[in-house]
């Protein structure tokens, strides 16, 4: 089978079965990963930041704007809206002593990625989110399956 | 070659000068600490999209100890220090004499490592604030050990709310007799290196 293509900072990939993505070094970022079980057509944006300004370019760095463009382009891939199911992985806080505003980014992608969410519609099923570990992401569509992997070898399926 | 290639050309050389002040000060202190010869390799410079950093570094899984902090007041940059897997771990045995697992590095060597780090990035700065005389306040860095791809998402995201594309100044350092090696990077914001070529002269 083909390498899994992936799916860098700011990015958004659909694809469907039996093709993977994957989504390498995840820290504060998120990636947010909605699926079709019934389809099996799912697809990943990988988000740097929450709220996107007014006006914006690249609407895939954002979580509000790039959720909602994935919505859209999952749907225009032949996705049944009720069946639509999301997963979220990363968000970490990779440095916890530093004193920059910024240095929290991750909880506010992963507040920004769950309220986009329920206000489309879409049921989060499975998380893998916070701490201080930089994760990454492999996204089988034949299945829907996520597995997770930190730094140091734990691997989680969900 | 057209005006715009030659001046393109001559900031790029000025923004490796730059880095390349601030990178010699700061391994010369790096070298002291660790007791072993450094040397620089010549600085390189680019411009990538947020997505091809982490690759354009070596792979987003790949193990490293990182040190970051972002500069305030008028240059405003992020600045990284990070050492591969097992540069940190050889750095981290000379300085506590002790076993060194990078997975579960004891709060001595945690510290150790951000130390490191502050140093580091204080030498460059010191050097570099010199040379165009501006003063500099670094927030206190911390460090982390981790892939490449997360150490990078807090300094990318420290600059992705203005654009989409960063610049990315790098400097190798070796150990001449030992193997150790790690690297400077520098990610300015564009006003601060208006800034630094307007004071280098450009």
């Amino acid at each position: 089978m083909a390498e899994p293509r992936n799916v860098g900072i700011a990015q958004l990939v659909l694809c469907k079965a039996p093709e993977q993505l994957t989504c390498l070094g995840l820290g504060s970022c998120v990636a947010v990963i909605i699926y079709d079980p019934i389809k099996k057509i799912g697809g990943i944006v990988h988000i740097l930041l929450p709220k996107a300004p007014p006006n914006c370019q690249n609407e895939e760095k954002y979580a509000d704007t790039g959720i909602r463009k994935l919505y859209v382009k999952a749907l225009e891939k032949g996705v049944i809206r009720e069946a639509l199911v999301a997963k979220l992985v990363g968000g970490a806080q990779m440095f916890t002593s530093l004193n920059i505003a910024i240095a929290n980014i991750g909880r506010d992608n992963i507040r920004e990625s769950r309220d986009t969410l329920r206000a489309l519609g879409v049921r989060i099923v499975a998380e893998e989110l916070e701490g201080n570990r930089g994760r990454s992401a492999l996204f089988d569509a034949s299945t829907g399956k996520i597995t997770v992997r930190t730094a140091f070898g734990v691997t989680r399926t969900m | 070659m057209s005006m715009a290639e030659e001046r393109a050309g001559k900031v790029l050389e000025i923004i490796k000068e730059f880095a390349n002040i601030g990178a010699g000060s700061a391994a010369t202190a790096l070298s002291s600490l660790l007791d072993l010869e450094l040397m620089n390799d010549t600085t390189t410079c680019t411009i990538l999209p947020m997505a091809r950093v982490a690759d354009w570094l070596g792979g987003a899984e790949k193990i490293v100890a990182g040190s970051y902090t972002y500069l305030c007041g008028d240059l405003k940059s992020g600045i990284l220090v990070v050492l591969p897997e097992e540069s940190a771990v050889s750095l981290l045995k000379h300085l506590t004499k002790d076993r060194v697992t990078i997975s579960a590095l004891t709060p001595i060597q945690k510290s150790a490592l951000k130390e490191v780090g502050n140093i580091c990035l204080c030498w460059y700065l010191i050097a570099v604030s010199k040379m165009i005389d501006i003063d500099m306040i670094p927030a206190p860095p911390d460090a982390t050990v981790d892939i490449l791809g997360a150490v990078l998402d807090v300094p990318l995201a420290s600059l992705a709310q203005k654009v989409d594309t960063v610049i990315a100044v790098h400097t190798c350092f070796k150990g001449i007799e030992k193997d150790f090696e790690g690297y400077f990077l520098m990610l300015p914001e564009e006003s601060a290196l208006k800034l630094i070529l307007e004071r280098m002269g450009a």
